[in-house]
């Protein structure tokens, strides 16, 4: 027997969204591709070369040797084939498009809102823009890219994507914050 | 302060971050040891006051575990390396 799949995001129907784009603005992203890719032993170095050369790739530090890749040109369907062909023996590739959810979080409150849940100083000067981690923010464990000096990506277990939303507006609450899904 | 954990990974964090699981001195007896090897190894534990070794794991980060070398009198911590760095095992 013949099953439709239906692909729904974690946050559809539950995001409570803030209407309108004010001074900060948290966007959820529909349809990102992710992947993590954790390098064979002895090859970190290859596979971060690898993936660093190439531009499609966004790769973010999760561990030694281990990455989460998102990637705005390549569509979550091929994203693990095309990590694949080109990490080769180097890394093991594993689909996380469903599996995550991708946040934005810009504006100019948009590390003190953060300072709020996260205990990790994110000065400029300690935190720079191009630097990835994953951290605790609350309970919640969450990998953090700074992309600007007012701008930071955030990916979440899909399963706590609802619950890291309502934190982050109780995080916000004495800063000006909007919410939505990302229009692109 | 061991409320402050400085992981050769992501860098300073808060303890919140971690588990600790336990004391890092204990060697794993051979298979074949004898009873009262593997009793000591699984079940005996001293209780020292002053500088230990602990295994302690960075669940909320980078997800290794650490070998955290700390006084659990002071909280005074000494030294954090990775878990697998002595067997050359680290990436
Ligand atoms: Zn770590």
């Amino acid at each position: 027997m013949a099953y439709d799949y239906q692909a729904v995001h974690a946050l559809d129907g539950t995001i409570g969204a803030v209407p309108g784009q004010r001074a900060n603005h948290l966007a959820v992203h529909r349809a990102t591709a992710i992947a993590v890719v954790l390098a064979a032993p002895g090859h970190g170095a290859e596979a971060a070369g690898i993936l660093v050369a190439d531009g499609a790739f966004e790769a973010r530090f999760c561990g030694p040797g281990e990455w989460l890749v998102l990637s705005e040109v390549h569509a979550p369907e091929t994203l693990v084939a095309e990590l694949s062909v080109r990490l080769g023996a180097f890394a093991f590739v594993v689909d996380q498009s469903h599996g995550r959810v991708a946040l934005t979080l810009s504006g100019p409150d948009a590390a003190r809102i953060l300072a709020n849940g996260i205990a990790v100083d994110l000065h400029p000067g300690a935190f720079a823009v191009g630097r990835a981690a994953t951290m605790l923010c609350n309970h919640l464990s969450v990998n953090l890219a700074r992309t600007g000096v007012d701008r930071f990506d955030l990916v979440v277990m899909r399963s706590f994507a609802e619950a890291f939303v309502a934190d982050l507006k109780v995080m916000a609450r004495s800063h000006d914050l909007s919410v939505d899904f990302a229009t692109r | 302060m061991a409320s402050l954990i400085s992981c050769p990974h992501c860098g300073v964090r808060p303890k919140e971050e971690f588990s600790i699981r336990g004391d890092a001195t204990p060697v794993r007896p051979a298979p074949m040891a004898s009873d009262e090897a593997w009793n000591d190894y699984v079940h005996v534990r001293a209780n020292p006051r002053g500088r230990i070794r602990e295994h302690w794991q960075h669940v909320a980060g980078c997800r290794r575990w650490l070998v955290v070398e700390r006084d659990n009198f002071t909280h005074d911590v000494f030294s954090v390396t990775d878990a697998a760095a002595g067997r050359g095992g680290a990436q």
